[in-house]
């Protein structure tokens, strides 16, 4: 067998090993390594490799990003910041039609600018705007897709932990990154509250009405955000202002998302021990699948398979446009049963050196940038697509009295909206680069 | 094997803590560090060097600026810190995995393969922990030192390979429990809870 057919056969060994629920980055490290040996004809090398290479890997200065993200988003779940977000955001939108789910997507939105994770803000916001959404007559199945959706804004608004391991990945600026994440994400929560606005009107009864809230209450509550917004401009801006780099960003956030919950009251003894687990399962899951991902990839380099295959790609000629659609359509299948992360560790390291080597008329960092966004979306629509997105789980767990069935339905709606924005930024890369620097 | 259980989890459960806690004083070291970095130039500032040079000068002398080696201490603080973690994400099941088709099969089969699973687990952590301690000798023996505090790299690896020899015990252990539970038929630890992303 030669180097390169042992790199094909790899993939289908891998999937399979994934789908017999092997921990995703415990199947990479087993591939990796089974596929050294046979590469080398020995286990020498990859054993030598691993000398270091966990050290390495968990040591890497900019993947410490990603505990402090996570460590600021349990702190922000704390800080009482959810119920100000969504009372803010109530007082402006809730007497419209749909307007309570527009709450809920616009306190979303808000809370993914302090918290990087998809499941942490759909779960947060959920425990405050379930209970309202119920107080004014919402469906069930349409308030927990409500919040699922919102959930995933989460990711797509900067900060944003699988946009870091993006970044890492294919060795681009973070800091741009995030620049570009913003407008999608706005567009994408004016999305779903188109999404929420047709959804009404195809179903009447399945929303209730709420009287307005009189102005200067309205304006009460938009000041109550102010740490919300003090704690997004310090990281982001000072991560794009270059005042610092982006693990320090990381760090001003959870110093600073700490100090509102320990003010508010919600940093308890026994909550911070259990931010600190939290944050140790979910830290050791990612860097686990993060050390699998890069042992497999250096099996991976070593076959060559990622550059014959984007030769390969290049030489079948398709138009650059249609092998981003097929990617990004399997991204859209994966997703029906992975994780983000586990995916974009898995496939980028194949992808983007295809992707790099089309022609799309543009420089290589914006190509770079803007399938980096693309590959964001889509992956985190997997987050909501039946059958098994976890947002969708998660939330649904959260209202015993709805039936799975009425949240899949529901969420339907969103998950056309993600698809139209999707189809929008493919068609319009401006939208994601114009705030990005040459 | 209840008490064993618990005793393994108190174990994992400390070592998150440690964890945990020393994130936190990373955090601190990294947020210290910005605001000295900020502090010294301000000190540097034409202003403050022509209004209070003597106060200035001092107050630099005296150490105000970015905390050194904070890059340094980030680095190997975190390689801690993850291999901390490491225990307790494996003995509460919290590897990402894919359980959609496997929810297809047969219950048996579903035990097999979760004792296949732990087994491999135990195996490639174990692997893990050993070649980080060849990579700790090498370091003992080559005499490398951080950049800038100049400490010793072994000692990083050193304190990783607490984490990493206790994740490697977890791993066995769990395989043992699953073989234990194919034997008696009886559940001592319930498996994944899914994962958190």
């Amino acid at each position: 067998m030669s180097n390169l057919e042992i790199g094909i056969y790899s993939f289908p060994a891998l999937l399979m090993l994934i789908f017999l629920r092997v921990p995703i980055g415990l199947a990479m490290f087993v591939t990796g390594f089974v596929g050294y040996y046979f590469v080398m004809g020995s286990t020498r090398l990859p054993l030598a490799q691993l000398k270091d290479l966990a050290y390495s890997t968990f040591s890497n200065y900019s993947l410490s990003i990603v505990p402090m993200f996570l460590l600021m988003g349990y702190f922000a779940t704390l800080g009482g910041m959810s119920q100000a977000l969504f009372k803010a955001a109530e007082g402006f939108l809730g007497h419209r039609k749909g307007g309570v789910a527009m709450a809920a997507i616009g306190a979303c939105a808000g809370f993914g600018a302090i918290c990087g994770s998809s499941l942490a803000t759909a779960a947060t916001m959920s425990r405050v705007a379930l209970p309202e959404l119920k107080r004014y007559g919402y469906e069930g199945g349409f308030s927990t897709a409500t919040l699922a959706a919102g959930g995933t804004l989460g990711i797509l608004i900067p900060p944003s932990v699988v946009l870091v391991i993006y970044a890492i990945l294919t060795e681009q600026n973070i800091a741009k990154l995030f620049l570009a994440a913003f407008v999608p994400g706005v567009i994408a929560a004016i999305g779903y509250m188109i999404a929420i606005s047709i959804y009404v009107r195809v179903n009447p009864g399945s929303a209730g009405v709420r009287p307005p809230v009189p102005m200067g209450a309205r304006f009460r509550a938009l000041w109550d955000v102010w740490p919300v917004l003090m704690v997004f401009i310090a990281v982001v801006g000072g991560i794009y202002g270059g005042i610092f780099t982006p693990t320090e960003g990381a760090a001003v956030g959870a110093f600073g998302t700490g100090i509102i919950a320990l003010v508010n009251g919600g940093l308890t003894w026994r909550s911070l021990l259990d931010s600190f687990t939290d944050t140790a399962r979910a830290s050791a899951m990612i860097f686990f699948i993060v050390f699998g991902a890069a042992f497999y990839n250096l099996f991976l380099a070593r076959t060559r398979v990622p550059q014959e295959l984007s030769n390969w790609v290049v030489e079948l000629g398709f138009a650059p446009i249609t092998v981003l659609a097929v990617i990004l359509l399997i991204y859209l299948l994966l997703g029906c049963f992975m994780d983000s992360l586990s995916m974009i560790l898995l496939t980028i390291p194949i992808f983007f050196p295809v992707v790099s080597a089309l022609d799309f008329g543009m420089s290589p960092e914006h190509v770079a940038i803007w399938f980096g966004i693309l590959v964001l979306i889509v992956v985190e629509v997997g987050l909501i697509t039946p059958p098994v997105g976890m947002n969708l789980f998660v939330i649904n767990a959260m209202d015993p009295e709805t039936p799975m069935v009425q949240t899949y339905r529901a969420v339907l709606y969103y998950v056309a909206s993600d698809l139209v924005r999707v189809v929008l930024l493919v068609a319009f890369p401006a939208i994601t680069l114009f705030l990005v620097p040459g | 094997m209840v008490g064993l259980h618990r005793i393994v989890l108190f174990v994992a459960r400390a070592m998150a803590l440690l964890g945990g806690l020393v994130l936190t004083v990373l955090v601190v070291i990294t947020c210290l560090s910005i605001l000295g970095r900020a502090a010294n130039s301000a000190l540097h500032s034409d202003l403050m060097m022509s209004l209070a040079p003597g106060l200035a000068q001092s107050l630099i002398d005296a150490g105000v600026g970015a905390v050194r080696g904070a890059y340094e201490l980030v680095e190997a603080g975190m390689a801690f810190c993850i291999f901390a973690f490491l225990p307790f994400c494996t003995v509460t099941g919290g590897h990402a995995s894919v359980d959609v088709f496997t929810n297809m099969l047969p219950r048996g089969v579903n035990r097999v393969l979760e004792l296949l699973i732990a087994v491999i687990l135990a195996v490639a952590l174990v692997t893990v922990a050993v070649q980080l301690n060849e990579g700790l000798v090498r370091k003992m023996g080559s005499g490398q030192t951080s950049l800038l505090l100049e400490y010793p790299v072994w000692w990083a690896y050193a304190a990783s390979l607490v984490g990493a020899v206790l994740a490697a015990i977890t791993a066995l252990y769990l395989a043992c429990v699953r073989l234990v539970e194919i034997v008696t038929g009886r559940v001592i630890v319930p498996n994944a809870l899914g994962a958190d992303h």
